[in-house]
């Protein structure tokens, strides 16, 4: 403090001028600029100075710098305006960006990156979670980088600006149609459907013909139908509140929306641990889902019912395994519906009055 | 401050920088009918009651240039270099059409506020 106190008061104005010109591009008008600064400055300093009649010291010019702002702003202002993608081509950006992180990159991680990790991981759940988040994480880093160098190189260059000025009114796409209510039809059938499916289901234990047909003569449900069938029905029961609520409200227009989400991941949850549970075995036998029926052990045909029983396993665990990815894929489009629908709800609830009645 | 003030702040800020900016312009191109450097045509327009940052006026007397509506000399006064600005032939030229503008947004203005 004391050493520059001492020093010719005006050098801090060379000093400010100095870091303005650090923040400042390095162009032709740098120092023309500067100069016209530090002229506007040092007329400041003298006119105070003519006022007060007496030299400035270093407070008072300290306050001169201070009203005039942060050098790095100062230059912010005097410098042209830039940016790394302008307000024309930012909206493609953010599209491109979107599109790639969530629906390229996402799902290639959780069906390949993810299975074929879980596969080189034996089965480490925890570890390939952490893994393929952890890959997804700097996949989504160097994804975003790319498409940021991309998107700036095609700023400085114009190209999409060019390609704008050529654009063809025939070209734009067919209007979208308006988004429909939830089917009055549809529900009711998804409904009936249901309603059935949950008769059938408390029908299956008294009557395994139900599910087995001919084969329920020396076939029998396995253990996984035991462990599994009280949170089937509860599953069902809850898909048929959900569709009678839907039913009833059909002004709740969310409510579909995030009530089939949530069906959707109370389905993943109970296949995701029916496949797991499927991968035991039983004293060295395999019969997760049906097995041979009792005392048919000294059956001549036995190895031919083992035969059946071991098709029909497999079988079952492969529709396992479909549903899994099917849920996933129907998981991830109705996430996204229901984003597209808050974002919808939230934008149309910002828009002044007059927009909204239109 | 609450949020909703904040934001109402904001909007008017945003608003009054709007309203500002072709004011300023208008506003920088009649002083300059008379040659001036950067202070003092800053401390002009603040003497009339239009408060303008170096940040604001030397980037806009560049544009102003630029478009060829300036015409901008360093010269030497009081010993210290200083750029001089002033119109030139296609700036008058401007100014009268831009001030003809004025006059007819201010009498359209004039009279919605006098209905309203």
């Amino acid at each position: 403090m004391s050493t520059s106190s001492s020093r010719n008061p005006l050098e801090l104005v060379d000093r400010y001028l100095q870091a303005v010109r650090f923040w400042l591009p390095k162009t032709g008008r740098q120092e023309d600029l500067l100069a016209e600064l530090g002229e506007d400055l040092r007329s400041q300093i003298e006119d105070k100075e003519s006022e007060l009649g007496h030299a400035l010291g270093q407070d008072d010019i300290s306050e001169i710098l201070k009203r005039c702002g942060a050098p790095m702003l100062v230059a912010s202002r005097l410098g042209p305006r830039r940016h790394l993608i302008g307000p024309t081509l930012f909206p493609v950006y953010e599209f491109v960006l979107k599109m790639v992180l969530l629906w390229i990159l996402v799902p290639v991680f959780i069906f390949i990156v993810g299975p074929a990790t879980l596969a080189s991981t034996n089965g480490d759940w925890g570890k390939t979670v952490l893994v393929t988040i952890g890959n997804l994480w700097s996949g989504a880093f160097v994804a975003a980088g790319i498409i940021t160098l991309v998107f700036a190189i095609l700023e400085r260059t114009h190209a999409i600006a060019d390609m704008a000025c050529t654009w063809d009114p025939s070209s734009l796409p067919p209007l979208q149609k308006p988004e429909r209510k939830t089917s009055f039809v549809h529900t009711m059938c998804e409904l009936a459907f249901n309603v059935f499916g949950l008769v059938w289901l408390l029908l299956v234990p008294n009557h395994p013909f139900l599910i087995l047909g001919p084969a329920a003569a020396f076939l029998k449900l396995g253990t996984i139908w035991h462990t599994f069938y009280v949170p089937v029905v509860l599953l069902t029961v809850a898909v048929i509140v959900r569709l009678a609520v839907t039913l009833a409200r059909s002004q709740w227009t969310a409510f579909p929306l995030w009530s089939q989400l949530l069906q959707t991941a109370a389905s993943l949850i109970l296949v995701h641990y029916m496949i797991q549970a499927a991968g035991y075995t039983v004293h060295g036998d395999w019969h997760p889902f049906v097995t041979i029926a009792d005392g048919l052990s000294r059956s001549e045909q036995y190895v031919r019912f083992t035969k059946i029983a071991a098709i029909v396993n497999v079988a079952l665990l492969i529709s396992l395994v479909c549903t899994w990815v099917g849920l996933c894929i129907g998981g991830a489009v109705q996430l996204w519906e229901l984003l597209k629908h808050i974002r919808k709800n939230r934008s149309v609830s910002q828009q002044p009055a007059s927009v909204q009645l239109r | 401050m609450s949020y909703g003030s904040q934001a109402r702040t904001e909007v008017f800020e945003n608003l009054k920088l709007e309203l500002r900016r072709g004011c300023l312009t208008l506003a920088v191109l009649t002083q300059l009918r008379t040659e001036r450097y950067g202070y003092t045509l800053r401390k002009a327009l603040s003497d009339d009651g239009l408060e303008i940052d170096e940040g604001t006026l030397y980037p806009l007397l560049r544009r102003l240039e630029s478009q060829g509506l300036l015409v901008s000399q360093w010269r030497e006064e009081d010993k210290r270099n200083k750029r001089f600005y002033r119109l030139s032939p296609v700036g008058e030229h401007i100014l009268e059409q831009l001030l003809g503008e004025w006059q007819r947004i201010n009498t359209s203005l004039s009279k919605i506020l006098q209905e309203a």
